[in-house]
């Protein structure tokens, strides 16, 4: 089936799309599109829907009005269920069980997606937090919670990557991790939002960024080849 | 990496049931705290109504049986139970569908309840001191309040869910709802201590369960907000 | 929406007042004398109750089905009506039960049923108030209107059972005398103006929830367009 939708040489495509968040237009007439192995940053003002979007990208929120595909689903179909493992969003809050290590954590979404222990591990190993792994995630830094969040993507292997505020907070070296999982998940044939207000960051990893302006993208043309 | 294979669903509800009760055994929320509680309700009530032996001895599996009800509910709307959104849209992106997330936590309240209902027996029995010639039929009509509570609460707390007033709202779409657990429970004790067989209560018990989970089972994708 | 348009609050007034003048005049019972015209207003609150609980129901499943706010506002506004008439029911019987029974509350299974009906469609109208988002909240509500109604009979059917093994009320059995021709019609009379009177209540809210909600639309469409223009710059200046 995903080979025979519009869109599908594209990452994601989306077309006029008006998305509404409990009935208060979010984005309206919004165009986007992404190709795989292509990297975007979004910038926007406080609250003009750059979460929104990535939870749209991310299948989670259907839009009310338009078209999108993503990953060559239709948005609003039983279809996004299929290419939904192919997605990993890493939002503003972490999304690890508090009472839970970081190991236990990282081998729970292993089980779940029927992938071997040790690749979570193996994940936690790549982030650097395999002295910390049996700390549970209740009492880790925001950067270490970072951290095992880039351990997830590392895990789940996703065609499409999309960080939400993934750089505030965070030291040097984590902002280097956040670069190599980017270029890892384009190396592997994936493709990434970046949603960020630090410009100069995106413009040294996004291909081209796109600002979001009384809901709709503003392209700023390509800055990274 | 190893490339993942969406495991079965049945395998998924383990996986998630299996996750609530580490966290809930860390947590100690239904076991630490609503337990107690359930025991310290369990020897109010002979303060209340009067330590008569042959009175309490009438009236204890009743209030066995209502103890577990009322509190069963609060051991499913447990803290260690709520799911964030960023948790639950990583779970999503997982590949596990609503009803799955659903089902482990039915299962993972089941096992709560069961525990919670076990653990306060032996107070019920010191305090009341009931005929225990029917314990057979117990071990019965047991699996099946903890099973129908379990999923009554499960599908409570998934309508209630996000809500600001949600432990105080779940309680009152549950138990109104959970009345023939009630009943059926005490009576089969009942009937078993008048010596007529109590399988008309098992079977209402279990038709209980079955269309509550039928509902549910039907329901299900109404329950969560996105497709 | 037309519902028989300005008529049916005429047919209100006109039915009620028939069906209040029926009660007055029909023969006293025998045995309560007036105290038995409580009846009158008894048994069709009870009816009303049961109906109104079962629109809920078909408008929950219809709105699950079709996804269209016309069935949530009606399945909200029957059960807002059920729960006044259950109340109204079981006060009722409450106030007739004293002097006739000597208790204000009998275990009688349909009395049972109601009073766990009433408490079921509180816990109704508590989930709509606790839920903001129109969607979320038909949502919701839909789904516990649909599994509160579907428990109805298997509580009935438990408290048949449990009734079955205990003694019957002491003070005096509740029976079922033939009834008196008049005292039928009058029944009748008032089971039909308590009828358009649920319409008429229902109406008027559906009629209310839609004026609710155009006011909430028109508040959103002359404010903000968009949630992100909310925002605006600071005005604080840095000195």
């Amino acid at each position: 089936m995903p080979n025979t939708v519009p869109g599908t040489d594209l990452g994601v495509s989306l077309c006029d799309v008006t998305v509404e968040v409990e009935r208060v237009p979010v984005l309206r007439g919004f165009d986007f599109s992404l190709a795989i192995g292509e990297c975007v940053g979004v910038m926007g003002a406080n609250g003009s829907g750059k979460s929104t979007l990535l939870r749209v990208l991310a299948t989670l929120l259907p839009p009310v009005r338009g078209e999108g595909w993503v990953l060559g689903a239709p948005l609003g179909t039983s279809a996004c269920t299929l290419v939904r493992p192919r997605i990993a969003l890493i939002g503003h809050t972490a999304a690890l069980y508090p009472g839970l290590s970081l190991r236990e954590n990282l081998r729970f979404l292993a089980r779940l997606t029927g992938r071997d222990e040790r690749a979570a591990d193996e994940s936690l190993d790549l982030v650097g937090l395999a002295g910390a792994a049996e700390r549970k995630a209740e009492v880790c830094s925001h950067g270490m919670r970072r951290r095992a969040e880039l351990a997830r993507v590392l895990l789940t292997e996703p065609r499409l990557l999309l960080l939400d505020e993934a750089h505030a907070g965070l030291d040097e070296s984590s902002l280097g991790l956040i670069e190599s999982v980017v270029n890892r998940v384009r190396a592997d044939g994936g493709a990434c939002v970046l949603v960020s207000h630090d410009q100069p960051r995106l413009n040294s990893v996004a291909d081209r960024v796109v600002e979001i302006v009384a809901g709709r993208a503003r392209h700023r043309g390509g800055i990274a080849a | 990496m190893t490339a993942g294979t969406t495991p079965a669903p049945a395998r998924q509800c383990a996986e998630l049931a299996r996750k609530d009760l580490l966290l809930e055994w860390r947590a100690g929320e239904a076991l630490l705290v609503t337990a107690p509680f359930g025991a310290v309700a369990l020897m109010f009530v002979p303060l209340a109504v009067g330590s008569d032996v042959p009175l309490l001895r009438q009236i204890g599996p009743g209030m066995y049986w209502l103890v577990v009800l009322l509190f069963g509910v609060l051991v499913t709307l447990r803290q260690s139970a709520v799911d964030d959104q960023a948790q639950r849209a990583v779970l999503r992106l997982c590949g596990v569908s609503p009803a799955v997330r659903l089902a482990g936590r039915a299962l993972a309240n089941t096992v709560l309840v069961l525990t919670f209902a076990l653990l306060l027996a032996p107070v019920a029995v010191i305090l009341y001191d009931p005929e225990l010639s029917g314990w057979p039929w117990f071990v019965l009509a047991l699996p099946l309040v903890a099973v129908g509570l379990a999923l009554l609460g499960t599908l409570a707390d998934a309508l209630a869910d996000g809500l600001a007033g949600r432990t105080a709202l779940g309680p009152l779409l549950v138990v109104p709802v959970a009345l023939p657990l009630l009943l059926g429970a005490v009576q089969v004790l009942d009937a078993a201590r008048y010596g007529y067989r109590p399988w008309p209560w098992l079977l209402l018990m279990l038709t209980l369960d079955l269309l509550v989970a039928l509902a549910a089972g039907l329901l299900v994708r109404h329950l969560e907000e996105t497709v | 929406m037309t519902l028989f348009g300005r008529r049916l609050p005429i047919a209100v007034a006109t039915v009620a007042a028939i069906g209040l003048a029926a009660a007055m005049l029909a023969p006293p019972e025998r045995l309560q004398g007036d105290l038995q015209r409580l009846m009158y207003v008894h048994v069709p609150a009870a009816w009303i109750a049961y109906l109104s609980f079962a629109v809920t129901l078909g408008a929950s499943i219809a709105w699950l089905w079709r996804r269209e706010p016309r069935f949530d506002r009606v399945a909200a506004a029957s059960a807002e009506a059920g729960v006044v008439f259950t109340g109204l029911a079981i006060a009722l019987g409450s106030v007739w039960g004293k002097p006739t029974w000597g208790v204000w509350w009998t275990w009688d299974p349909r009395v049972v049923t109601t009073a766990v009906m009433f408490f079921v469609y509180l816990g109704y109208l508590a989930l709509r108030r606790a839920t903001l988002d129109p969607m979320s909240r038909a949502r919701r509500s839909s789904v516990f209107g649909v599994v509160a109604f579907i428990q109805v009979p298997i509580v009935h059917m438990s408290v048949v059972w449990w009734r079955a093994l205990h003694q019957p009320p002491t003070v005096l059995q509740p029976g079922h005398p033939p009834i008196d021709h008049t005292m039928l019609a009058t029944l009748l009379i008032n089971l039909a103006a308590f009828t358009l009177l649920y319409l008429l209540v229902v109406r008027a809210r559906v009629r209310l929830a839609v004026a609710e909600e155009e006011l909430a639309a028109r508040a959103l469409a002359e404010g903000s367009e968009l949630a992100g223009s909310a925002v605006s710059a600071p005005r604080l200046e840095v000195k």
